[in-house]
């Protein structure tokens, strides 16, 4: 899933600046499951919202709403017809939602309430960690199912770099060097031989390097 | 009210209604008591709007780490209270104005302790609330 968090609250309250009526948009996909944009989040933030403009003197009519998704056109259309009723929207979606908003509601001023982080899975409540780059040319078959591009700092293909030591990256200790998981993981499933394997230098326009990513499918199209 | 004190306080440990403890003196009259079945039930926003609805300081009484009659509660809502003094932080806020006590079931001294040490604390405090509270003042006296 995307991963996102809040961003810094004085942040927040600079984008604010001049607002009197405004709509938090929660997201139920992602950002709620990784809690940082789904109902729970959007209350929160609200408070926090009325609490910092009471500070400065500025109160503020806040509404709060939750979309089943921001990143479908459906869920969009109660916004971009009542959306210009508000000074602004604080979307606590992922960098998707507040771009279809703008793309879609054009009467809508959408700020972002979060950073995205990445893409990664939730190791136990409360952490999460990156799994995917959405490179759009996955190599997993080749690796035992570790990704070398979302995982390895440098993003190597064909093995560990000389500052691997003792199973562990030099950028940061802390983290396991990938490529030393990949040939542990071969080893034990008896596929060292696919190390032998060279990987060709890749081609990253795939990774959105050659411009937005766009993805069609005739079967589905209306 | 100037001044005023929210207590979160948990079923389990604040089983002596405010009203009796103040009749009585022994805390501010400023203090107003939240029951909660659990402070495990606490959610951050609820401490935010607390001190947006006028409250200068915050605290949530617990029970004690070992005795917890949900077994977890009051550590679910320590971390909440930590959480809610970091968003303090960034709202240029004393994290002080919120606090975390752990109580014995069924003990009212605690929590006399915990009201007067907020009054006192939030007294001594120098940060966006104290300059809000002033402004608002020297607007009113104008």
């Amino acid at each position: 899933m995307i991963i996102a968090e809040r961003k810094p609250l004085n942040e927040i309250l600079g984008m604010l600046s001049g607002v009197r009526k405004l709509l938090v948009l929660g997201c139920r996909g992602c950002v709620a499951v990784c809690s940082a944009g789904g109902d729970k989040e959007v209350g929160l933030m609200a408070a926090a919202i009325r609490l910092g403009r009471k500070l400065s003197g500025e109160p503020i009519e806040i509404h709060e709403d939750t979309l089943v998704r921001q990143c479908d056109p459906e869920y969009l259309e109660p916004l971009a017809e009542k959306g210009g009723d508000y000074d602004a929207v604080l979307s606590l979606a992922c960098g998707v939602g507040i771009n279809f908003i703008a793309d879609r509601c054009p009467g809508v001023r959408v700020l972002p309430g979060v950073n995205t982080s990445f893409y990664g899975a939730n190791l136990s409540s409360g952490e999460w960690k990156e799994m995917c780059a959405g490179c759009g040319a996955c190599v997993l078959h080749l690796t035992g199912g570790l990704c070398p591009v979302a995982r390895c700092a440098k993003s190597l293909s064909n093995g560990p770099c000389g500052g691997s030591q003792g199973g562990r990256c030099e950028i940061d200790p802390s983290v396991p060097c990938i490529w030393q998981q990949i040939h542990d993981r071969l080893k034990a499933l008896n596929q060292e031989e696919r190390l032998r394997e060279i990987m060709p230098v890749r081609d990253w326009t795939t990774a959105g390097h050659g411009g937005p990513r766009r993805r069609l499918r005739e079967d589905l199209l209306p | 009210m100037k001044g005023d004190i929210v207590g979160f306080c948990c079923n389990y440990t604040a089983n002596v209604p405010a009203e009796v403890l103040k009749e009585a003196g022994l805390v501010p009259e400023t203090l107003r008591i939240r029951r909660l079945p659990c402070t495990g039930k606490l959610e951050v926003a609820a401490i935010m709007d607390a001190l947006a609805d006028g409250a200068e300081g915050v605290f949530v009484a617990g029970c004690r780490v070992d005795e917890c009659h949900n077994l977890t509660g009051s550590q679910r809502a320590s971390k909440r209270v930590a959480y809610a003094k970091e968003m303090l932080k960034e709202l240029d806020l004393d994290p002080g104005r919120v606090e975390m006590i752990f109580v014995p079931r069924g003990e009212a001294g605690p929590i006399i302790q915990a009201a007067r040490e907020m009054k006192t604390r939030i007294a001594g405090m120098d940060d966006a609330m104290t300059r809000a509270l002033e402004s608002e003042g020297a607007e009113q006296s104008k």
